[in-house]
């Protein structure tokens, strides 16, 4: 655990300064997955880059567009109890909520859980659903990218070397739309087996809007676009939902682990699909 | 560092009646953990780990820990539980896991509760700390959660019980009457092997049901 250094930039500037040329240095922020990934020797960093004390990077604010920037740095209990997450993205808190304990939540942040990009991440499949967007920033400037489009493998994101993740950005929230999020772990601590966010709008027993987002069964936090484009303009019968599930059971591309077998993985993102709808079908009123 | 502090390999100035303990340089390049994590990223990159670790000589980290100003000397792989523990002496905050996931190594920091096996001790600076020991001054008796949990039988070998107790503060600080629920979460990164949890539940509740007496009355 020991044998690598711990450095504390107090600017983006200083931080770049410090990772450039320097190999084997990681961008750290809560550290809960980084130090048991060093303690376990999954990874051997010369340096880890605290960007905690850089500031700026941390907080929910509202943007001109009527969307919300969330910092890389907010932790996961900030973003559980920010007033404007809670009411206007109400997914996101929900999933923030089943994110490891208490003390992990205070400490763990929304960039550290995507830029582990672990196909687990509770936070990435809101995020997905909801629409958001990366802020990649670098010495040499600023980009945006799709959410959808910055994980790349499990544990491997499209950042650039020496390239941060500031901020993610969220569009307004869409009107009329509900989300659930479901997660199975063994215990409550646990991470997931399977999960899924889902957002959908549903109008006079219609889908006019469908987001499905899953976690823990493909190489990458997965948008389900299939399982989408099949709900969108259908009415929502019990059969839409069935063949929901089974496209999203199609989409998926599960391993078996220690945690659980393909097989089941698969078959509990189909419940959670239909789940999804339960749940939405109850709190809409509409028929189904 | 001097040649001197090298070859001891604890970079600390005696004056400051700090030990480096668990966090200096001694204990990195000796453990298993530092080895095997050399090892998985290959020898070259693990050598040149340890020769640029012997270049940066441990750095005073200043905080208030239970209301009193410290400092204590540390290492970038030094964790926050390896000064609380090792120089500074407060081995009431237990280290199970490791791994942040059985919370007996649970502190506040500015108030939150953390893992401290999990929390970089260079980031304690400036920061306030409070474990068990500081729950009441020394000599005071015991916080009316600690005294509950007494009541209630909700200690057996004890090994979880100062991080249970910070993280019920932490609950009852911020909810001051929780619901079963609340107190179930609140405690989802505690783990206990001996009590089966339902004592430890009813401390809490025990404890939020006599705190709420004084607000009562002089409200």
């Amino acid at each position: 655990m020991r044998g690598f250094d711990y450095l504390q930039p107090h600017s983006l500037d200083e931080a770049f300064e410090l990772a450039e040329g320097r190999d084997g240095a990681l961008y750290a922020a809560g550290c809960t997955d980084v130090l048991v990934k060093i303690k376990n020797g999954a990874v051997a960093p010369r340096a880890l880059i605290s960007l905690r004390r850089v500031p700026g990077l941390s907080g929910v604010a509202e943007t001109p567009d009527g969307g919300v920037r969330i910092g890389a740095l907010t932790t996961i209990s900030h973003l559980l109890r920010d007033g404007t997450i809670r009411t206007r993205y109400p997914v996101l808190a929900a999933a923030a909520g089943r994110l490891g304990s208490e003390q992990i939540r205070n400490a763990a942040t929304v960039g550290g859980n995507i830029c582990n990009a672990s196909p687990c991440a509770d936070t990435a499949l809101p995020l997905l659903v909801l629409g958001a967007r990366v802020v990649l920033r670098s010495s040499g400037g600023v980009r945006e990218k799709p959410l959808n489009e910055f994980f790349a493998e499990p544990g491997r994101t499209h950042l650039a070397v020496g390239e941060i993740l500031e901020a993610v950005l969220l569009p307004p929230p869409v009107q009329g739309a509900t989300g659930v999020f479901f997660k199975k772990g063994r215990v409550r601590l646990d991470l997931a087996v399977a999960s899924l966010a889902a957002l959908l709008v549903v109008e006079n027993g219609v889908c006019r809007y469908a987001r499905l987002a899953a976690g823990s069964v493909a190489p990458v936090p997965l948008r389900l676009t299939g399982a989408e484009a099949l709900l969108e303009g259908e009415s929502l019968t019990g059969k839409t939902a069935a063949m929901a599930a089974l496209e999203a059971m199609r989409e998926v591309s599960p391993i078996t682990d220690i945690r659980a077998s393909a097989w089941y993985r698969m078959r509990i993102t189909g419940v959670f699909v239909k789940r999804a709808f339960e749940r939405l079908y109850d709190s809409s009123g509409s028929d189904v | 560092m001097t040649e001197e502090q090298k070859k001891s390999g604890c970079g600390s100035p005696a004056s400051t009646g700090a030990r480096p303990g668990a966090g200096a340089v001694c204990g990195s390049t000796g453990s298993a953990g530092g080895l095997s994590a050399a090892g998985a990223a290959g020898a070259s990159s693990g050598s040149a780990a340890r020769q640029e670790q012997a270049s940066v000589p441990a750095v005073p980290v200043t905080f208030v820990l239970n209301d009193s100003e410290v400092t204590a000397f540390a290492h970038g792989g030094t964790r926050l539980i390896d000064i609380l523990r090792g120089p500074l002496g407060q081995t009431g905050t237990k280290e199970g896991c490791g791994e942040g996931e059985c919370g007996a190594c649970t502190v506040l920091v500015d108030g939150l509760a953390v893992n401290s096996c999990l929390f970089p001790a260079k980031e304690a600076a400036g920061r306030s700390v409070t474990t068990i020991e500081g729950l009441k001054p020394e000599g005071t008796g015991l916080s009316p959660i600690q005294q509950a949990f007494v009541d209630c039988g909700a200690v057996q070998c004890g090994f979880c019980t100062p991080g249970m107790i910070i993280s019920a503060t932490a609950l009852l600080d911020r909810t001051p009457d929780p619901t079963d629920r609340e107190i179930r979460e609140a405690l989802t990164g505690n783990l206990c092997r001996c009590t089966g949890y339902e004592q430890i539940i009813e401390a809490i509740r025990e404890a939020a049901r006599g705190m709420e007496r004084p607000g009562e009355e002089s409200g």
